[in-house]
Formats: structure tokens, sequence, C-alpha cells
């Protein structure tokens, strides 16, 4: 059975069709890759996957639950975390209390909370900064808080949105590593929207492509880097030809 | 039983902070005992009073980050709940305390529930909308007295604990005392625990908040009803302490205002900052406002001085007084 099974999504803003008749499954232990240009409609399908938006057409099965329409704090209770690009956290949450509100999700327990904290902390080279506002953060540091957020609540799935951007190469290379042993060590499937292609490419099983809010390319990421459907999209035209 | 030790665990703050709040903690307890005017042991009272007022508030508005200004229509329903049921039945005041209680929380369930569709200003606004829509009702309500309001009748066997009825102040300030400790340990619990760590999320970030399985509306409702039990038994202890209550009194804005005002100058979103708050304002209130009324006729100064420090907290340290400490100390470690 597929931990995640997308059925002819749709999402309408007014006049505007955002996404269309958008299908796919993800096995749970898969790391699949959603790409596509700006305003392909990666986020409105991001968004209404994590439970912000309510998709206007289609349905979404989780678990073999059906969830459309379920509200964020519901999505994540049953298992899909997500991180945020902009981690805007201006109050007076430090690195570790934040996880910690994460690790409470599934426990009462402070204690416990601060436990699951400081074993992700650890390992996602944030044992330094534990006590430093979010907002003072390097930017590959916030990023780091925000995927460790997410995982303090036990997810099945983690969606990641745009991860990599604004991280330069040897930053990359390290958030490459973190999100290996977050698929490997804590076995949980995840789900990538990015931008930057070498990350998509190295780490994905599988590429999903969206182009002008449709599915226009599936598959392993050296066969739709070569599919000229995407190339399109990505390059013009001009491109595609040779 | 790790609750009860939550609540005594304050090793989180530094050791002059410990001190300093244990030497405080001692003057309170043997303040009846040294030298004072009766105005000092009223101005004590009040001290005591408006501290957990602020802790209250600080729930929903300090760890919450939601700027509740109705705060007072709860210190009126738990004021005329002791009252009337003093008055017409004769229980006790141990008894109408927690049915008071239950009674504002109760009804703030019910104001909670759509308010807090209300985000920021407007969420403010509602609040004191509210509030005064409640004190007017009163106000035309016969059974709790309209606008004359309520006078508990001394008793025949005063003094007498039961009804908490004294002929010497400092008896209520030891029970006010109480409240205050009560409450200190339930706040210093209260905000190491999942629903305080929940409430700072929400403050910093809604959308955060909700993807991490919190559900940001009932958890804002819930800390607000934290917030109304406390100011709600206050206001059981204020219908006895003052005998007479009234509308203006007990659910007017000016209340509000205040137990919003001392939680913010002390400092919202900390332990200290509700007590630092009332210990500066209420004296500053009483003393500063006899000399005025009495000098020189100036009888609406202190709302001027409010509005001043309203000004100055926003525009230089949102945080209040235990913000400034806090960055003087930061400044002074780097």
């Amino acid at each position: 059975m597929a931990l995640l099974d997308v059925k002819h999504l749709g999402m309408r803003f007014g006049g505007l069709q955002a996404n269309v008749n958008i299908s796919f499954q993800m096995e749970r232990g898969e790391m699949v890759g959603l790409i596509g240009p700006n305003g392909a409609g990666k986020s409105t399908l991001f968004n209404c996957l994590a439970g912000v938006y309510n998709p206007t057409e289609g349905r979404i099965l989780f678990k073999d639950r059906d969830v459309t329409g379920s509200r964020p704090y519901e999505m994540a209770r049953i298992g899909l975390a997500r991180t945020f690009q902009v981690y805007v956290a201006t109050g007076d949450l430090n690195v570790i209390e934040n996880i910690m509100v994460g690790g409470f999700m599934r426990t009462r327990s402070p204690r416990a909370a601060r436990e699951k904290a400081d074993s992700l902390v650890e390992k996602m080279n944030l044992a330094g900064l534990v006590q430093e506002r979010v907002a003072n953060l390097p930017v590959a540091a916030q990023k780091r808080v925000t995927m460790a957020t997410a995982l303090a609540t036990d997810p099945d799935l983690l969606l990641l949105d745009e991860v990599a951007a604004g991280l330069n190469p040897s930053e990359i290379d390290q958030m490459i590593d973190v999100i290996r042993w977050v698929h490997h060590d804590l076995k949980v499937t995840v789900l990538l929207i990015e931008h930057v292609m070498e990350l998509v490419m190295k780490l994905s099983h599988r590429v999903l492509v969206l182009e002008s809010g449709r599915l226009i390319a599936e598959g392993e990421p050296a066969a739709v880097s070569r599919n000229p459907e995407v190339i399109k999209a990505y390059l013009g035209e001009r491109y595609a030809a040779e | 039983m790790e609750v009860l030790k939550r609540a005594f665990d304050f090793s989180d703050f530094p050791r002059t902070d410990l001190c300093v709040a244990g030497t405080v903690a001692l003057f309170l307890l043997v303040f009846p005992l040294l030298p004072h005017s009766s105005f000092a042991m009223a101005t004590m009272i009040q001290f005591l009073m408006f501290s957990v007022y602020g802790m209250g508030w600080n729930t929903i508005g300090g760890y919450g980050g939601q700027v509740d200004l109705g705060k007072a229509q709860y210190v009126g329903i738990g004021a005329y709940t002791t009252a009337v049921m003093m008055i017409r039945w004769q229980v006790p005041f141990w008894v109408s305390l927690p049915i008071g209680m239950a009674l504002a929380v109760g009804w703030s369930f019910i104001l909670g529930y759509p308010l807090f569709r209300l985000r920021g200003h407007y969420f403010a606004i509602a609040t004191i909308a509210v509030s005064l829509v409640l004190k007017d009702l009163f106000e035309a309500w016969s059974f709790v007295g309209a606008a004359r309001g309520l006078k508990i009748p001394l008793r025949a066997d005063m003094p007498s604990f039961l009804y908490l009825q004294f002929r010497e102040d400092y008896y209520y300030y030891y029970v006010i005392l109480g409240f205050f400790f009560v409450g200190l340990f339930y706040i210093n619990w209260f905000r190491q625990s999942r629903i305080g760590y929940q409430l700072r999320c929400i403050k910093d970030n809604e959308e955060v908040a909700k993807s991490l399985g919190i559900d940001a509306h009932w958890a804002k409702i819930k800390a607000y009803a934290v917030a109304t039990a406390f100011v709600a038994a206050v206001g059981s202890f204020h219908a006895c302490y003052n005998f007479n209550i009234e509308p203006e009194d007990t659910m007017s804005l000016d209340l509000s205002v205040l137990i919003a005002l001392m939680a913010m100058l002390g400092g919202a979103g900390s332990l200290w900052g509700p007590i630092i708050g009332a210990a500066v304002l209420v004296p500053m209130k009483n003393y500063l406002g006899a000399w005025f009324g009495a000098k020189a006729g100036l009888v609406g100064i202190d709302l001027i001085i409010y509005s001043a420090i309203i000004m100055g907290i926003a525009a230089f340290e949102p945080r209040g007084i235990w913000g400034l400490i806090t960055r003087l100390r930061e400044s002074r470690r780097s």
C-alpha cells in the first residue's frame, strides 16, 4: 500500500488553476523530488499536502486514510511533517525550545520532549547553538532547525520545502548528508521540493516534474533530465531540439 | 508527582534571581509584623491582588501573545458569584470561590471560541467590547443589584474565616498572599509544561505551530480559561475584602487595562514580570493618586501616566522591565 496517494488533485484560486489533475504515489522508504520552474505550482501542491489549502478537486490518501481537507495540525498528528522555507521565529523560543515544541506533539512530559530534542540536536550539527535564538542563526543552521523541529514530531513523511535555497556549495553538501541520515537512519520517507538540481538529482529515487500546474514527467533522475518536455520547461523551446 | 516537582523547580533561573525572589517572599511573609500604616497595608493587598491578576493575564497575554483587554468581566463574574451566593443563600466564600471560577471559565469558553477567530488588534478590541457589554448587562440586571451593586452584610459571627470576614486587614493579607504563592507555583509549572511551550510557539509563528500538531485555536482557548480562573478567584476575594461591589469597580475598562498594563510593564511572558509590574504600578497608582487628588485636584492625571507607560513600552522595550533587565545582563556578559 502506498504511504501517500494523490488522486487527480486540482487547486483553483479564483480564475487561476494552480494545480491540474495531479496524481502520484509515494511508497514508504522512498525519497522523491518534486521540481519545476517558478510558478509551476510546487508550493501550491505542497500546501495542499500539508493541509494549508483545501484542494478544490481530487483526493489525498495518507496511510490509507482520506485526509483531503484536513487541517495542518491534523496532518502533523497523522504523521506528515513539513519544513518552512523561511523559518520566521522572531520571538523568544531558542533552538532547543523550538525543537522541544515538535517533541511535545507526541508526549506531555517536558523531560521526554527534551530528550527527543537533545538526540536530534546532536545529529543535526546544532549542538553548539541550542541556546541561540533562531533569528540570529545563519540560513543553513535555520534550515537545520526547521528540519529538526519537524523531525521531533516523529513523522512518517517529511516534506522538505527548498531546504537548499540560499545555501553555498559546501553547505549543500552538508545538507545532502543530513537528508540522507534522516532518510536512512530515521527511516523517514522524504518528499523534496527543490530548485537546486544538484541536491534533487543526487538524493531522489524518483523525480516528479511540474509545469504550469501539471505533472509533465515522472521517473528516475537521469531519465527525467533527458526528457525533452522537461528541458523545454526549464530552458525553453530552443534547447529542447538539441 | 513530576508535576508537583516541576512547580517548585526554579533551577533555570540564575542564583541572583532566586536570592532576590527569596528576600521578597520573606518580606511579604513578615510584612504585617513590621510597623505600617493602614494605607500601606491596603496598598500591599492591592499589590498582591494585581500580581495574581497579572499572572493570570500573563498566560494568554504574555506566553500566548494574545493581548486581552477584557479580563475585568471575569473579575466581575467571580465577585458577583461570591456576593450573590453569600447574600442570598449564606454560602461560604470557600464554596462560592470554585463555583465563581467555574462559571467564569465556562463563560470564557463560550466567548473564547469566536474571539480567537480574530487576531492581533482585532482580538484586543473584541475583548474590550464583550467585557463592556457584560458590564452594561450587570448594570441593568436587578437580581445582582443593577448599577448600585451589592453589599455583603456583616455577619454576627464575625470574624469568620469561612465567610472571609475579618476586622483586621492582615487576615485578608495572608489569604491573598496564599493565592499569590499558589498562583506563582502554578505559573512556574505552566511555563515549563507542554501548553506553555506550545503557546510560546504560537506567539512566535502560528503557521509553524500548526505544522507541529498544535491546534492553535484550542490552545489559546485553554490558556484563556486558565487566565480567567486566576482573575475570577481574585474577584471572589475582592467581593469579601471590599464588602461593596458594583459593575463600575469590578468590571470597568480601567481594571481590564490595568491588569494588562501591569503585566506588560513588568514583562509579558516572564515569570517575574507581572509581580514587578504590580510592585511598580500599584504603589504609584495609590500614592500618586492620593497626592494629586488631594493636593492639586488633578483627578485624571493617572490616566495620562498610564498612557505614557504604554507608549514607552511599545517604543523602547516590548518585553517590559524584565526585558530591560535581561538586555542589560546579556550586554554585560558579552
